[in-house]
């Protein structure tokens, strides 16, 4: 069975990433501190709301993240079991529409119907991420070599054993893919959150929008950058050590 | 394998063709230039994008084009300070903007006025030097305010900014905050109403949303009682809200005025001309009307601009 390995995840060339990211944080720690700012880019650049944003935007990734993963991978291995070949096309096109439907819309949609915070923003990011996770758990699990499954089934393994033993630690690095988009995915679409009250480093780059200052959109939108690569390193590390021995 | 590809071909040529459907997008010029003293004139008239600005935006460009001209719309741009420098450097020839933004956002004074006619004199007179003409303002002042819903204002006893800066001290949660980024960025919004009324919050109790969303939240009272309005907002009758009264002042007159390039004003003198009618009938209760017939009434800004400018015989 061939390997499936990710780029960028071997030993070798790991460093890369957090040297680029500590390349752009340095770089634009520079740049602001250079740059004569005026007093609406002193007020949005403080550290404090810096720091509050980045923290915020982190919170919502892994909570909607791990929701993701929670709703989707169980999801994926149900519709993948010989009972519910139907349902399959019906839900994955429901996630296709999360994923299609502009995430800005579901938000102020939610804002009209239930109110602003937190939680809406992390049920319209969990909307939009489950389709990767959803459909990489279903195509991992069933690209495991049927020879695999009829051998355990041989050896008198039930089917739940079958499922946890071979057919999930086979699918893993399938799925761990598809986890991974869906972080890098959360991290872009979280910037929308600052529009109902939820934070994030979209509040950063909303004020430099609105008032159009250059610093204050650079900093908000390198910053993203940062944390979108920094998700995906982790998550390539991530996934070395959860890869079963021997794949 | 090749019916299949017909099948392909056929069903995106269905899908792609919706694209040619007519609509004003941005940057496109509908409809045959007519007749006028406008004849050979291309313009570009850009706005903010809110409702008030995408209505004078098309009330400008509809008015222009009966006049004869060529009208390019740059109409929605995402805020203040990217449409004024569009004009400023020359990609747009002018935009509906309020008196008081540009005398503190745009040119950066600290000067403080209060006094419509001293705000239009100082502003137009110093902002020559940037080759921008500011045309006569009209009488609507749409400045900032601080709307809540009627009976909430009665039960906490609130009707002036001064009465809000003493709730927020007593109860806080009851005087929790809506606003947009720009209210919260600029100098004339948040930051500097704090200062002047000795409004003090904690910041949990400060909600950041879009602009659109604030009435909704306000009519609600989730996640707050008070928020961030337009003066001439067709939602605030619509929805049962009541203005603070600005009692120290704070916010300067926010007067309408059409700024225009001198550049353009020198090639197409008759713009002025052209646009003067228009200036003094937007009074605020007028645009209150006009807005609310979009935002309430769900019409398009380009409809609501159409009709209005043939019920005034000026298209």
């Amino acid at each position: 069975m061939e390997r499936v390995t990710v780029p960028g995840t071997r030993r070798s060339t790991a460093w890369v990433v957090p040297a680029i990211v500590l390349l752009l944080v340095v770089g634009i720690t520079v740049y602001v501190g250079s740059v004569p700012l005026d007093s609406s880019e002193t007020r949005s650049l403080a550290p404090e709301v810096i720091f509050t944003s980045l923290w915020q935007h982190v919170q919502l990734v892994v909570v909607s993240t791990v929701l993701t993963i929670a709703i989707g991978v169980p999801l994926g291995v149900l519709l993948t079991r010989s009972r519910t070949k139907g349902a399959g096309a019906v839900v994955l096109a429901a996630a296709n529409a999360g994923q299609a439907i502009p995430s800005i819309g579901v938000l102020v949609l939610l804002a009209m119907i239930f109110g602003v915070g937190f939680w809406m923003a992390v049920i319209a990011l969990v909307a939009y991420a489950l389709l990767p996770v959803l459909r990489n758990t279903m195509v991992g699990i069933r690209q495991v070599d049927r020879a695999l499954i009829d051998a355990g089934r041989g050896m008198g393994m039930s089917a739940r054993e079958v499922l946890f033993t071979i057919e999930l630690p086979l699918a893993v690095p399938v799925m761990l893919a598809g986890i991974r988009v869906a972080l890098i995915l959360n991290v872009g679409v979280a910037t929308l959150a600052a529009f109902t009250n939820a934070g994030g480093l979209g509040s950063i780059i909303s004020s430099g929008i609105a008032l159009n200052r250059m610093p204050v959109l650079i900093v908000g939108s390198v910053l993203t950058i940062c944390l979108a690569l920094t998700v995906d390193w982790l998550a390539g590390i991530a996934e070395r050590r959860l890869r079963p021995r021997g794949i | 394998m090749r019916k299949s590809m017909i099948a392909v071909g056929l069903l995106s040529v269905v899908l792609t063709s919706g694209c040619a459907l007519g609509g004003n997008g941005p940057g496109q010029a509908p409809g045959a230039a007519k007749d006028g003293p406008l004849k050979d004139a291309t313009v570009t008239v850009a706005s903010k994008n809110f409702t008030e600005q995408l209505l004078l935006c098309e009330v400008a460009a509809q008015r222009l084009e009966s006049q004869g001209a060529s009208v390019e719309r740059t109409c929605g741009m995402s805020g203040s300070s990217a449409v004024r420098a569009a004009l400023t450097s020359g990609a747009v020839d002018m935009y509906w903007e309020y008196t008081g933004s540009g005398w503190l956002t745009h040119l950066q004074q600290k000067e403080t006025i209060t006094d419509p006619g001293t705000m239009y004199q100082k502003l137009s007179e110093a902002d020559k030097k940037n080759g921008i003409v500011w045309l006569t303002p009209a009488p609507a002042n749409n400045t900032y305010a601080v709307a809540v819903k009627t009976e909430t204002a009665k039960k906490l006893g609130v009707s002036t900014l001064s009465d809000y800066a003493k709730l927020a001290k007593s109860d806080p949660a009851s005087a929790a905050f809506c606003g947009a980024s720009e209210f919260f960025g600029r100098d004339d919004g948040w930051p500097g109403l704090k200062k002047a009324y000795g409004i003090d919050l904690p910041q949990d109790k400060v909600a950041e949303l879009a602009e659109g969303p604030i009435y909704n939240a306000i009519g609600t009272g989730n996640p707050c009682n008070f928020g961030e309005v337009f003066a001439t907002d067709g939602r605030i009758a619509s929805l049962g809200l009541t203005v603070l009264e600005d009692d120290k002042k704070f916010f300067p007159p926010y007067n309408l005025s059409l700024n225009v390039r001198t550049a353009t004003l020198e090639k197409s003198p008759e713009v002025q001309t052209v646009m003067e009618p228009i200036s003094k009938l937007l009074t605020t209760t007028e645009l209150q009307k006009l807005n609310a017939e979009i935002d309430v009434d769900g019409k398009t800004p380009e409809e609501v601009a159409g009709a209005w400018l043939t019920a005034n015989k000026l298209n």
